[in-house]
Parts: C-alpha cells; sequence; structure tokens
C-alpha cells in the first residue's frame, strides 16, 4: 500500500515540477515566429498608406510592410492589411487586434511607454509645401504672415508658430487632405508636416505645389509591435537594415517620392532600441 | 496483497525456487521477476540506485550549463557588447576633436589646445578600430551584421579623407577661430553628415544588435536553467520517495523500526536537492543581475554619453556654420531628450531648447521627488538602489547636465547677439565654459557607467564562486548515497541466502 501511495506522490511531484518550468513560456507568441501577419497601415496617406478602390492597400508603408513580413518568413499570402487611424494605433496594439503598425507612426518617449518600436525604417523631416512658383518661401521663417493650415489632432502649426516663433496665421481643417485642396485653391498660402507626407500629395500633382526642401525636426517613423515582443522587435530591426543593405529602401523612396524634388536619406536610420 | 506476510520465509522460498527454475530456462537475470519479499527488495534498492544516478546526471547538466551561460554572458559576448558600446562614442569624439580643430583656426591654444586635441582625435580613432574589431567577432557567421562592420570600416575611411583635406585648407588659410574659409565649412559639412547619417547610425545598431545578441543568449539560458532546476526538484524528489519507501518496505516486512545507513541517505538527499535548487536559482539571480543592473545599464550610459559627445560636436557645427543652425539646434535637441526626456506634470512638452532646458533645472535637485516622468537613456538610469553612492553620482550627473544646457543657452545668446569672438570663448575657454562643464559632466556619466560595470563584475565573479567545488560536492555525494544505500538492504538481502 505505502509504495503504490508513494509512488503516485513522486510522480505528482515530476509533474508538478515539469508543468512549473513550462508556465513560464505562456504568452503572446513573438511575431519572429509567426506565420500569418495583421498589419495596420494608413487609409488616407497617399504614398504611404492609401486604400485603392479594389480595397487593396497602396504607399511607402505598405510596400515596406510587405518586406518585413517578408523578411520574417511570412508570404504576401499570409499577410492581411487593416486601415488605423492615428488615434487608434496605440490601442490596436495594446489589445492585439494587429501585430505591427506601420503608419506615419512617429517613435515619442511617451509612445514608448507603451508599445515597442521596431525601427526607425524612415526619419521623416517637417517640410513646407507651397503652390508651384511660389518663391517667397525658403526656410521656416520665411512663413511670417502666411496662412499656415494643419490637420486636426496635428501639431505642426505649433511647432512652427510655438516653437520657431515664426509669427503665421493658423488655419486648421479636419485633415491635411483639405489644406491640400485649400493651398490649390489659394485659400492658404503653406502647408507643413512631414515631408514624405507632402511628398505623397505632391506626387499626385506635381504640377501644381512645390516642396520647400527645408526640413526642421525629425519624425522618426517606426514599426509598432507589442511592447513584450522584444524578440518581435529585433527581428524587424534586422530585416530593415537588410532593406538598406540590398537597395530596396532606396528602390522603394523613388519609387514613391521620386518625382517629388525631395532629398531622400537612403542610408539606414538610428535604430531606437527595442528595450 | 496478499495476507501470507504473516509467514513470509517458507511461501516465498518456495516460489522463489519456482520462479529461478523458469528464469534459467529463458537466460534472464536473476532478480527479474522474482516475486516476494526479496524480489521487492532488490526491486526497490535497484531503483533507489538508478534515481541516484539520475539525480547526478540532471544536476550535473543543469550546473555546467550554469557554467555555460556565465562564461557566455560575464566572460564572452558581454564585454564584447560592452567594447562596441564605445565604438560610437569613439567616433563621435573623434568628428567633435576634428570640429574643434577646425574651429580653432589659427589660434592653436584656445581650450585644451590643438595638439590635445589631436592627440585625443588619434586614440578615439584606436578605440574606434579595437570595437570594430569586437563587433566582427561578434558578427561573425552574420551575413547582415558583417556587412553593417564593413560599411561603418569604409565610412571611416572616406570621413578621414574628407577631415584630412578640410585640415590642410583650414591650416593654409590661417584664420582667426570662429571663421574658417567656406571651403573648409563645405568639407567638414560634408565630413560631419557622412558622420552623422551614416557612419554613426551603423555604429549604434552594431551595438543594439550586440546586445540582441547577449539579450537572446541570456534569455535561452535562463529558460533552459529553470527547466534544469525543474528536473532537480524533480529527480530528488522521485529518489526521496524511493528511499522512503524502501524504508517503509523494510520496516512493514522485516519489522525494523530504523536503518540507519538510508535514514542518513535520505537526510543527504533532501540537503543535496536543496542545495542544489538554491545555488541554481542564487546563479539565475546573480546572472539577472549582471545582466540588468550591469549590461543593459552599461550599455544606456554607453549611449548617453555616446549621444552627448554629439551633442557637443552639434555645438561647435551651429558656431561654425550659421547657415544650418537651425538644424544644428534642433539636432541637439532631439539629441538632448534622447539622453534625458522629461514629461511635466501638466504634459504640456518642452517644444525649444530654452524651455528644455528650464525644465531639466527644475528636475535636477531632487530627481526623485520631480512631480513628471524622467524618461531617456539617462533618465531611466535615475532609479534607487545599487551599490553605495550610486544615487550621489546619478545625482551629480544630472547636476552636471543642467548645468552644461544653461552653458550652452549662455553660448547661443552670445553668438545670436553678434558676438561670435565671445560665444566662441564662452564655448572654450576657462572654467565654467561649455567645454569646461561639459567635461564634468561627462566624468560623472562615465563614473555612473564605471559603477554599473562593477555591478556585473561582482555578480559574475560571485556566480563564479557559487558554482565552485560543486562538481566534486555532487560525485562524492551521489556516490555517498549509493554505498549508503547498499550497506542499508545488504544484511536483509543475506537473510535469504
Amino acid at each position: 500500500m505505502g509504495l503504490r501511495r508513494v509512488a503516485l506522490a513522486a510522480g505528482a511531484a515530476l509533474v508538478l515540477a515539469g508543468s512549473g518550468a513550462c508556465t513560464e513560456a505562456v504568452g503572446r507568441p513573438s511575431i519572429a515566429d509567426a506565420t500569418r501577419l495583421v498589419i495596420g497601415v494608413k487609409a488616407d496617406q497617399p504614398g504611404l498608406g492609401l486604400r485603392t478602390e479594389d480595397g487593396d492597400f497602396a504607399g511607402f508603408d505598405v510596400d515596406v510592410a510587405l518586406y518585413i513580413a517578408e523578411e520574417l518568413g511570412v508570404p504576401r499570402s499570409g499577410v492581411e492589411f487593416v486601415g488605423v487611424t492615428s488615434q487608434e494605433r496605440e490601442d490596436v496594439l495594446i489589445d492585439g487586434d494587429v501585430d505591427l503598425v506601420l503608419a506615419t507612426y512617429s517613435i515619442t518617449q511617451l509612445r514608448k511607454t507603451v508599445v515597442a518600436f521596431g525601427g526607425p525604417y524612415y526619419v521623416a523631416r517637417q517640410d513646407i509645401l507651397v503652390r508651384a512658383g511660389d518663391t517667397t518661401v525658403r526656410s521656416v521663417a520665411d512663413l511670417e504672415g502666411k496662412l499656415l493650415c494643419q490637420g486636426a489632432g496635428s501639431n505642426s502649426a505649433n511647432r512652427v508658430i510655438e516653437e520657431r516663433g515664426v509669427d503665421a496665421v493658423r488655419i486648421e481643417r479636419p485633415s491635411y487632405s483639405d489644406c491640400i485642396d485649400l493651398l490649390a485653391e489659394g485659400e492658404v498660402d503653406a502647408v507643413s508636416t512631414d515631408d514624405l507626407i507632402l511628398a505623397g500629395y505632391l506626387e499626385a500633382a506635381p504640377e501644381s505645389f512645390h516642396l520647400v526642401n527645408a526640413p526642421f525636426t525629425s519624425e522618426k517613423y517606426g514599426v509598432g509591435i507589442a511592447k513584450e515582443d522584444i524578440a518581435g522587435c529585433e527581428a524587424v530591426n534586422r530585416a530593415i537594415t537588410r532593406m538598406y543593405q540590398d537597395g530596396t529602401a532606396a528602390w522603394l523612396l523613388r519609387k514613391w517620392f521620386g518625382d517629388s524634388g525631395l532629398d531622400v536619406n537612403t542610408s539606414v536610420p538610428q535604430f531606437e532600441g527595442c528595450t | 496483497m496478499k495476507r501470507s506476510t504473516e509467514a513470509p520465509e517458507i511461501a516465498d522460498r518456495l516460489a522463489t525456487r519456482a520462479a529461478d527454475r523458469a528464469r534459467r530456462r529463458m537466460g534472464l537475470p536473476p532478480w527479474v521477476g522474482r516475486p516476494g519479499t526479496r524480489g521487492r527488495l532488490w526491486l526497490l534498492s535497484a531503483l533507489c540506485l538508478v534515481l541516484t544516478g539520475v539525480l547526478f546526471a540532471v544536476t550535473g547538466s543543469a550546473i555546467s550549463r550554469a557554467r555555460e551561460g556565465l562564461e557566455v554572458i560575464g566572460r564572452g559576448e558581454g564585454p564584447k557588447v560592452v567594447a562596441t558600446a564605445d565604438l560610437y562614442f569613439a567616433l563621435s569624439d573623434m568628428d567633435a576633436q576634428m570640429a574643434n580643430v577646425l574651429l580653432m583656426g589659427s589660434e592653436h591654444s584656445l581650450g585644451d589646445g590643438r595638439e590635445y586635441a589631436l592627440i585625443r582625435y588619434e586614440q578615439r580613432r584606436a578605440a574606434a578600430t579595437d570595437a570594430l574589431l569586437h563587433a566582427a567577432q561578434l558578427a561573425a557567421g552574420d551575413p547582415v551584421e558583417e556587412e553593417n562592420v564593413r560599411a561603418v570600416m569604409e565610412g571611416m575611411n572616406r570621413y578621414e579623407n574628407l577631415v584630412a583635406q578640410a585640415r590642410l585648407l583650414n591650416d593654409e588659410a590661417g584664420r582667426p577661430a570662429g571663421e574658417p574659409p567656406d571651403e573648409v565649412v563645405e568639407l567638414y559639412r560634408r565630413a560631419g553628415e557622412l558622420m552623422r547619417q551614416d557612419i554613426l547610425p551603423k555604429a549604434y545598431n552594431l551595438t543594439l544588435d550586440s546586445g540582441a545578441t547577449v539579450r537572446s543568449t541570456y534569455e535561452e539560458n535562463s529558460a533552459a536553467a529553470s527547466v534544469g532546476t525543474a528536473l532537480v526538484a524533480a529527480a530528488a524528489t522521485a529518489l526521496f520517495a524511493a528511499l522512503i519507501a524502501l524504508q517503509l518496505f523494510l520496516r512493514k516486512r522485516f519489522r525494523r523500526r530504523y536503518n540507519l545507513p538510508l535514514a542518513a541517505a535520505t537526510a543527504g538527499v533532501v540537503v543535496l536537492g536543496l542545495g542544489a535548487i538554491g545555488m541554481l536559482e542564487q546563479q539565475a539571480a546573480l546572472l539577472r543581475t549582471a545582466k540588468e543592473d550591469g549590461l543593459a545599464s552599461v550599455l544606456s550610459l554607453s549611449r548617453a554619453h555616446a549621444i552627448s559627445t554629439g551633442m557637443n560636436a552639434d555645438q561647435s557645427r551651429w558656431l561654425m556654420d550659421p547657415g544650418r543652425a537651425h538644424t544644428y539646434e534642433q539636432n541637439f535637441l532631439e539629441d538632448a531628450e534622447t539622453v534625458l526626456f522629461l514629461v511635466p506634470e501638466n504634459g504640456h512638452l518642452p517644444g525649444d531648447l530654452e524651455s528644455y532646458t528650464g525644465e531639466v533645472a527644475k528636475a535636477v535637485p531632487d530627481p526623485t521627488a520631480y512631480p513628471g516622468k524622467t524618461l531617456g537613456l539617462l533618465g531611466e538610469e535615475i532609479r534607487p538602489g545599487g551599490v553605495e553612492g550610486r544615487e550621489e553620482v546619478q545625482r551629480e550627473t544630472l547636476r552636471f547636465y543642467s548645468a552644461y544646457l544653461e552653458a550652452d543657452q549662455e553660448m547661443r545668446k552670445l553668438a545670436e547677439e553678434g558676438r561670435i569672438g565671445a560665444a566662441v570663448d564662452a564655448h572654450m575657454s576657462g572654467q565654467d565654459s561649455v567645454e569646461d562643464v561639459f567635461d564634468r559632466y561627462e566624468r560623472s556619466l562615465v563614473q555612473l557607467t564605471a559603477l554599473h560595470r562593477n555591478t556585473f563584475d561582482t555578480a559574475v565573479a560571485e556566480a563564479e564562486a557559487g558554482l565552485r567545488g560543486w562538481d566534486a560536492a555532487l560525485l562524492g555525494s551521489c556516490l555517498g548515497f549509493a554505498a549508503l544505500v547498499v550497506l542499508g538492504v545488504r544484511p536483509r538481502l543475506a537473510e535469504y541466502r
């Protein structure tokens, strides 16, 4: 009797010890091992992430996402894109609705407290777009007294007016697309935001606008990823390194912004680090 | 169980003889299938001996795995990663020294003097080459990283070409400080851009990737270590259970209340098991300290140091190249925020250099009482605990950082008033100049890094000491357990002869 009971107890102890060792590995799996990926991109940003008529997504961010997915071992057929707005980006990552976010997503110290960032895959800079033929604006300082349009929720005009002390007149519209329309119609004098965003609009109507090419801030476009997935973040960084080494990054920048007159930087950006 | 236990010997003997005949026909070893008390005794004893062997094997492999992990983190990859962290600093300090040389023009005795700047430039170049060597070793076998190392080497060559030309032209021109000729500014602008936009990012990414290598090694190791510890616990529990079973069996069948050798073996297994588990967990804890409070902090602070050096170079560039002053000032601010990012209580982030400097001054007197959040490479290292004196060094580092920013504001004001000569002086000459305060800030930052490096070394040494002697102790005790088991059951088995 005693023997059997002791054997039973020993067996139970073994099972307990074994299961104790395994529970630590439970959690969300790393995207480094994923076979399918859901990636959040912008749906309304020409040149970066735009939903096309047949429901697909197209743009620089989309192509970068596909390259990264492939480097992670996920084929085109395993990637599902979903449109995300600027406000949703943190939530969809925290809730696990998407695996990666590439949506003109600037890395900031504040955001880094809730999500992790691979990359940046590009360092955009705040620049100025004016109507073609307007030669009065050559730098930020020349915006003095001009009508400057910014999209709702953006901080770009403040950066000119408050942080640079340039006395421009702020006009606010729901989105940058509306600002671009106003600029085309001559209702405002300038639109100032990330150069890649401006270049995207410019590519759509190259004859109408002119990019000033006087950058004055850095916006580090990162790949948003769940905060605890450090291995995944490191894998994304390796993919981005490859993308610059094999010339794909330079090719994609030319493909999407080549005609805009924007000075693109084709060497790999300084990464933010995953921890 | 049968009730035949009242007269075990007679029944057993009859059954044993029958079984012996059967076994001889089938050519099986003498104890297989031996029914009755004797067979069970054989079986239990053999089980105890086998489990002793298992305990020896799993504990031995857990110890050797701990030793391997310690070797990689403590002596292999870890120190190499620290060495690559110096790469960024060495490169950006090369650039800062060169900016100083060019800015001095013909006034060779400004600040610490041209000779000093040139010597330091050479030292940094040697350090950068060393660090690249370590990085190449860490990258071996990884084509992506090897390519990165090569790109940094090529970039260094191109950079040196450009600054050599700039220096030559600058020496020929012989202008006073702060007024280098245009072609020198143009050449140095290209060199600086190459350094900032191409070489330094790659160098930084190299360090990050070496850090990633250590992290994954550490994680694989600690996962394997916890499985190892669990196996040791399981093996010790099983042996303990088998020894107890054996003693219960002897007590029931042979009416012996105690069996001293077996009791001693049982106690020994408990001591060895608990001791081994405790030691393995201690190892894991020390390795965690070495990695998190040691290595990770050393890496963050080295990056803060590197980026601060870049800030210092951007001050020289700002003075030298008014055409791009805005860009250099913006770079300076962004770098400063990477080092220390403050989130004031009201959520209004400081947007320009002046308000940032003001906010830092607010946080400095007592960083732990700052009502907002302190983030960034240095900011996140400001935390209580650690070795004695660390908090004091943290506070001092912050104090000098703030003083450095204030000296910077002073210099910028002078330059914006058009007093370029006075601004260059404020930058380079005498006590409380930007360079002087920067030196003090840099020294305390290096001291803080050294404290964490010390934490790393101490934890590694302690872990190594903790492993010492375990191989012999394990072998000795397992042999001892086996001997005690044999000693304990032999007289009982002898009753059957």
